[in-house]
């Protein structure tokens, strides 16, 4: 009889106990283990897909492949190759296979404005044949935010030099136009005088007839005069807010570069700068092609307006 | 007693005058007034969409005011430039609304200005009868001292001469253009009258000396296009009366007037 006997009765069969409590727990753990792959994917039958990327850039193993909009795979391998392209492989949900056509796209994509990368394959050609396991498919880049800021930069900067050129270019529009209404109106002056010249050749009578028409032209002339002048006063003022706009184009390009979080905020708020500049410009050419036009037609109306503001505008039984 | 009452009349006088606020123009009648300005001045330019857009506005800003007469001005404004616009059927829409109106809100002599020029416009627009309506209703709300009724009167001999009564016409006008009242634009209006009338009647000499007279006024006023007119007049009398010469040269005076001002306009144009 042992001296250490160990009388306790919840001792007894320690051992199996034990052995059955570890079994229990390795099964258990296992489960959970294999659960976990199958949510994973594990045991999926997987087919294999590859690509030739650019550049391994924003590309990362381990990254979700899409199809519609649902998860069907992912990037499983990234190498570079001898000739320095980078190989990519990704592995596809063999059951969703049958939905893609070749001649197929994979875009690398964002999820959202600033989210991760995910790379979605389209669904190919409508007619031909199921993509196979082990096939090879395009790849191509969506056009990010960065890029988007860079093209919009790339767009506004030429209209803005552009505008630049046409306040400062001695050759722009706006110059020209101020010469061709100085010119315009020296024309004026000139017909005037033609006609003047043409009443001297012609009787009297001749010259009454046509007095008030020469009247009428004389005015004209005198408005062509003052819009001239009034240009000259706006004009210098327009130049000084290009000249802002320029600068805070600049400042806003150097920021650009930096990073898209920043510039992006700031973008809209340059384009309605550069917009409100075009704006006041095309508004200061309407004004002169307004009162251009204004010349058109001033003569038979000038009689027309009251002179007392409240009441209606005169007209006889003839009008 | 007389203290306490002295007391209660300060007192009522004192919280009248704080309760009462100074008179202010609003800023919708400030807006409208300058609108106003606005449209009239682009009228007096030739833009006449512009003028039709600023009257428009002002137009909203007096009847959001609830101003009748200024509403009533501001819809013969736009029947006006309407009229010049050629959109003949909106203009006349546009004086409907101020004749037409049931219980007439309108000051009368809006009223009548309204129906006189929608009587102007149907006779330009050769609608006779629907002319002569106008002007009756127009003749209706004028009493003898009204302003417009020497213009009244010339309408009537422009429509008796249109409806083919020569005499009447003839007589009217000459009534008219005696008249230094009726300002030197209706005068000359009512000689040309005259003159036409007394050339259908071949009265050739008197409607020479009348259409030699209305263009001396027409030029006065700078009337280009009725300056033609009197020439083509007096172009036609005088060979009537035979003397070829002086139509031709006259012929060719009304030819220059209008080569001028076609050349003004399309100058301007370029």
């Amino acid at each position: 009889m042992p001296l250490l006997e160990d009388k306790d009765e919840r001792f007894k069969n320690l051992f199996g106990k034990s052995a059955i409590f570890i079994l229990v727990a390795t099964i258990g753990i296992a489960l959970a283990f294999i659960l976990v792959e199958i949510k994973h994917g594990a045991f999926t039958a997987m087919s294999p897909i590859h690509f030739v990327a650019d550049s391994g850039t924003d590309l990362r193993e381990g990254m979700p492949v899409k199809f519609s909009g649902f998860k069907i795979g992912k990037l499983n391998q990234l190498t570079l190759d001898e000739l320095g392209n980078v190989q990519v492989e990704v592995s596809i949900d063999t059951k969703y296979l049958g939905l893609i056509r070749q001649g197929a796209v994979m875009t690398l994509k964002k999820e959202g404005v600033i989210g991760d990368g995910v790379l979605e394959i389209s669904r190919g050609v409508e007619n031909k044949p199921a993509l196979k396991a082990g096939g090879l498919v395009s790849f191509k880049r969506e056009v990010g935010l960065e890029q988007a800021v860079v093209d919009v930069k790339n767009r506004v900067m030429p209209i803005l030099d552009e505008l630049y050129d046409t306040l400062h270019n001695p050759q722009g529009d706006v110059h020209q136009t101020l010469k061709n209404l100085r010119q315009f109106s020296t024309e004026m002056l000139e017909t005037r005088e033609r006609i003047d010249r043409m009443l001297d050749s012609v009787d009297g009578t001749l010259n009454q007839d046509i007095g008030p028409m020469l009247e009428s032209l004389r005015k004209s002339a005198d408005s062509a005069a003052s819009l001239s002048e009034s240009l000259d006063r706006e004009l210098p003022d327009l130049l000084l807010k290009a000249d802002e706009t320029m600068d805070s184009l600049h400042k806003a390009s150097e920021t650009l570069n930096d990073s898209v979080q920043q510039t992006a905020p700031q973008l809209p708020g340059m384009i309605e700068e550069a917009n409100a500049t075009l704006g006041k410009t095309q508004g200061l050419v309407g004004d002169t092609q307004e009162v251009v036009d204004s010349l058109n037609s001033t003569w038979p109306f000038n009689k027309n307006a009251s002179k007392h503001d409240d009441e209606p505008i005169r007209m006889d039984s003839h009008d | 007693m007389i203290r306490r009452l002295l007391f209660l009349t300060l007192a009522f006088i004192g919280l009248t005058a704080c309760g009462s606020t100074p008179e202010t123009r609003s800023s919708e009648m400030v807006q409208a007034q300058e609108a106003d300005k606005e449209a009239r001045r682009a009228l007096r330019d030739g833009q006449l969409l512009r003028a039709q857009r600023g009257f428009n506005k002002v137009l909203v800003l007096q009847q959001s005011q609830d101003n009748v007469s200024g509403s009533a001005t501001t819809m013969v404004n736009l029947a006006t430039v309407a009229h010049q616009l050629k959109e003949h059927d909106a203009a006349l829409t546009w004086l409907d609304r101020i004749v037409m109106e049931n219980p007439n809100i309108y000051p009368v002599e809006l009223q009548l200005i309204a129906a006189f020029r929608k009587s102007v416009m149907l006779a330009d627009l050769s609608r006779i009868g629907e002319a002569d309506s106008s002007l009756k209703i127009a003749e209706r709300l004028c009493d003898k001292s009204c302003t417009q009724k020497l213009g009244l009167d010339v309408l009537r001999a422009r429509l008796l001469l249109l409806n083919g009564n020569i005499k009447d016409a003839l007589s009217l006008a000459q009534t008219v253009s005696s008249n230094s009242a009726a300002g030197m634009s209706e005068q000359a209006n009512a000689l040309r009258i005259a003159a036409t009338s007394e050339e259908k009647l071949a009265r050739y000499e008197e409607a020479f000396q009348h259409f030699e007279a209305a263009l001396e006024t027409d030029k006065a006023l700078g009337f280009s296009e009725r300056i033609a007119a009197d020439l083509n007049g007096m172009a036609r009398v005088a060979k009537q009366l035979g003397n070829e010469r002086e139509a031709e040269e006259y012929s060719k005076r009304a030819l220059i007037v209008q080569e001028s001002l076609r050349q003004i306009d399309s100058s301007s144009r370029k």
